[in-house]
């Protein structure tokens, strides 16, 4: 289903009035120092908007809104450093069930994760953490046996998929959270507003999802990754814009330092890199094909991650601080840079997209 | 009224029936009895300046429309229509001017029977464009003008010249500015052409000797001449958007990934990653110029539209940078026998065409932190002062 650019806007306004509202600076650090790190009332609000049914089928309960509805409301959640499980949940398990699952699957599956009543994980890569093929550590042979490194928010899924090898090449499957040989361990992430697993497999008894092999992985990999670059252009304008205020309200020898030229000029700059976010998770989400949503994948990572840099540096003292939200930014910046696939696995897509 | 799917049949038509091409001028800044003859007829039809009151060769339409005209004209490839959008000598003097200017100037400008070039900058004021002190003194019905300008594109085939000058020296310095048309033909202007780094020659300087001006050809009020000069530099902004330009021979060195291919270099892992930040860069600027456009068609204003000469610089440097690490110490060499060397070589050094001209990069970026992010303005130490008392390098 599409809706107009108008109703998009409307979307968009929801979701930045409801996180306006409910997750402030405060929330985010209220959650992140919770052992789940996400807030199940704001996960209720945000089901209310119909949030983790976005993408999902109106048949299986969700919205059925595309890929730039997605960007949209991404832009927001990025620019509130929103701690939940949506991109894990909501795009990257509902992405996967969709292109992977049977009829039976996605009637089974979606309704819960589209009213956020359940929350699903994929579990890709192995320790390599390089989310290609070469990258799985998990062999399915009846069982699954192995290892899956950096699974969002790993500890709160209920429904699990895990990309195992198999005979004849990749397959998705299902393991039920209370499986035997099944062990999830919480890491220590750098970003606290995203929590990832180890998952351990031995022996373990799982479901194959469908027949589907890596094409269906890559395909939800590619629009988490259109999530990711909305995320990562919102929270850049964002901690731009705080910057910006900043510049204009600290005052240093006798004049603000928003009228130093280093400093207009550094802030030029990031305005050319966040506006480039903008433009490349925007047309990632319009055209969908594989040479701009790799462009997305790292210009949008890398902008942001620079923009949050130079934040921290133009704000001096304070923003070297735990209790300024710049270095919040700065993980969720650096934290995108390594999900779903690195810079360097996007810019070798993005040559190859181009001929090169 | 005229709708705009009228209109686009109307044009469409008269192309069909017309437009059968030119060959080109010798170069951009000459032109041909063919070419000034197309012109005629694109001004007879109302199309050169359709936004322009009917009284001036104009149709007096919203510019949407004025749009419908462009678009037909682009895409037969014909030139000549929507001036009134980009020729900066024919708005300033329709905006300023007065009723002989405008009589004198304005067909012949839109048919490029006269061709026009710009007395701004001056060896110490280039940035600083207030600090020109380039005189014009009264003397009865005209103005006496003495001084030196700078950076002349298209100074040799010009007939007039929009020129910056100082007519008060006892006011601070942007008070004491006027604008003039001045007639390239007489005495006392010397044209000396100026070569570049790049060893090519498209900008002259030229002096300035008791050279004489039409009262009529003051541009606006005397004094005001700050005001006219930011009018037409803002017709100058709007359209120095695309600063590349192709390399000279034309050679491979244009096409980043042809060259890293024929030189054997695409599997290098250094030289894959800058290709990619290359090929991006041209990307974003590219989709950024989309979104403004887009933006701008929905009546909304885009911070994004200030962004690409910037853009375009570091575009422009990276690219050169790139291209000189894949060519490599061939670069060493120049001329006709090494045209791939000549070509990168000549877009390293141009690529300051537009990293300096039309307003440095650090220029753009204070004037899109003052201008697009509202950052505090610099203070200016001189701007109060009378010009005669300001220090001058």
């Amino acid at each position: 289903m599409a809706i107009s650019a108008a109703e998009t806007e409307q979307l968009r306004e929801a979701v930045r009035d409801l996180l306006a509202d409910r997750c402030t600076e405060t929330d985010v650090r209220r959650v992140m120092a919770t052992d789940s790190g996400y807030d199940p009332e704001l996960w209720k609000q945000l089901a209310d908007l119909g949030l983790p049914g976005l993408l999902i089928a109106t048949e299986h309960g969700g919205v059925g809104l595309g890929a730039e509805e997605l960007e949209a409301v991404s832009e927001e959640i990025g620019a509130a450093l929103v701690p939940s499980p949506f991109l894990s949940s909501s795009v990257l398990t509902a992405t996967l069930i969709d292109a992977a699952g049977s009829e039976e699957d996605k009637r089974r599956l979606l309704p819960g994760l589209a009213d956020g009543s359940s929350i699903g994980t994929v579990a890709v890569t192995g320790p390599a953490g390089s989310w290609t093929p070469e990258g799985v550590a998990v062999q399915a042979n009846g069982t699954l046996t192995g290892t899956a490194s950096y699974v969002t928010f790993g500890q709160l899924a209920d429904v699990i998929l895990v990309v195992a090898r198999t005979d004849d090449g990749f397959g998705v499957f299902e393991v039920a959270p209370a499986a035997p040989g099944f062990l999830r361990t919480a890491a220590e992430v750098f970003d606290p507003t995203v929590r990832l697993s180890q998952f351990t497999f031995a022996d373990t008894p799982a479901r194959r999802v469908g027949t589907a092999g890596w094409e269906a992985v890559q395909k939800a990999l590619d629009l988490s990754t259109v999530a990711l670059a909305g995320e990562q252009a919102g929270g850049a304008r964002k901690i731009f814009e705080k910057t910006v205020e900043y510049l204009n309200t600290r005052v240093q020898f006798g004049r603000a330092i928003g009228s130093f030229q280093a400093m207009k000029h550094l802030a030029a700059d990031r305005l050319l890199d966040v506006e480039s976010a903008t433009s490349a998770a925007r047309h990632a989400a319009a055209d969908g094909g594989p040479g701009a949503i790799a462009l997305a994948g790292f210009a949008c990572a890398e902008a942001y991650e620079t923009v949050a840099l130079s934040a921290i540096q133009m704000h001096g003292g304070i923003g070297f601080t735990w209790e300024h939200p710049a270095h919040l930014y700065l993980r969720r910046a650096r934290s995108g840079a390594q999900l779903f696939g690195n810079s360097r696995l996007h810019r070798e897509r993005y040559l190859v997209s181009k001929g090169a | 009224m005229t709708s705009a799917d009228q209109l686009r049949e109307e044009v469409r038509a008269w192309l069909a029936a017309e437009w059968t091409g030119l060959a080109p001028a010798p170069d951009r800044w000459s032109t041909t009895p063919e070419r000034i003859a197309w012109l005629e007829k694109v001004v007879a039809a109302g199309y050169a300046v359709p936004t322009w009151p009917v009284e001036w060769f104009g149709r007096a339409w919203p510019a949407e429309l004025a749009d419908v005209i462009a678009a037909e004209f682009e895409s037969a490839g014909a030139p000549g229509a929507r001036q009134d959008k980009y020729s900066i000598p024919a708005n300033t003097v329709l905006a300023f001017g007065t009723e002989k200017l405008k009589h004198d100037l304005l067909r012949d400008v839109l048919t490029e029977r006269s061709r026009t070039c710009l007395f701004y900058s001056e060896p110490g004021a280039g940035s600083d464009l207030a600090a020109v002190r380039t005189t014009a003194v009264r003397d009865g019905d005209r103005w006496i003008v003495n001084g030196q300008k700078v950076w002349t594109s298209g100074a040799k085939t010009a007939d007039y010249a929009l020129l910056i000058a100082r007519t008060d020296w006892d006011v601070p310095k942007h008070k004491g500015l006027s604008y003039f048309v001045v007639p390239m033909h007489q005495p006392g202007v010397d044209i000396r052409p100026l070569v570049q780094i790049t060893g090519e020659s498209h900008f002259n300087e030229v002096f300035l000797t008791d050279v004489e001006i039409l009262a009529d050809y003051l541009v606006g009020d005397e004094g005001k001449g700050w005001r006219v000069l930011q009018t037409a530099l803002a017709y100058e902004r709007s359209i120095m958007g695309d600063g590349a330009r192709a390399s000279r021979h034309g050679s491979i060195a244009d096409d980043l990934v042809a060259l890293a291919r024929e030189r054997g270099r695409l599997a290098d892992p250094v030289i894959r990653d800058n290709l990619a930040t290359v090929l991006a860069l041209r990307e974003l600027n590219a989709l950024n110029n989309a979104r403004a456009k887009a933006a701008a068609e929905q009546g909304t204003s885009s911070s994004v539209m200030s962004l690409g000469k910037l853009a375009m610089s570091g575009i422009l440097h990276a690219e050169a940078r790139l291209r000189t690490d894949i060519a490599g110490p061939e670069t060493l060499l120049a001329g006709d026998a090494n045209p791939v060397a000549d070509d990168v070589n000549f877009l390293a050094l141009n690529a300051f065409f537009t990293s300096i001209g039309g307003g440095t990069d650090q220029i753009q970026r204070t004037i899109i932190a003052e201008r697009v992010l509202g950052l505090p303005k610099e203070p200016e130490i001189d701007r109060d002062l009378p010009f005669r008392a300001v220090r001058r390098s």
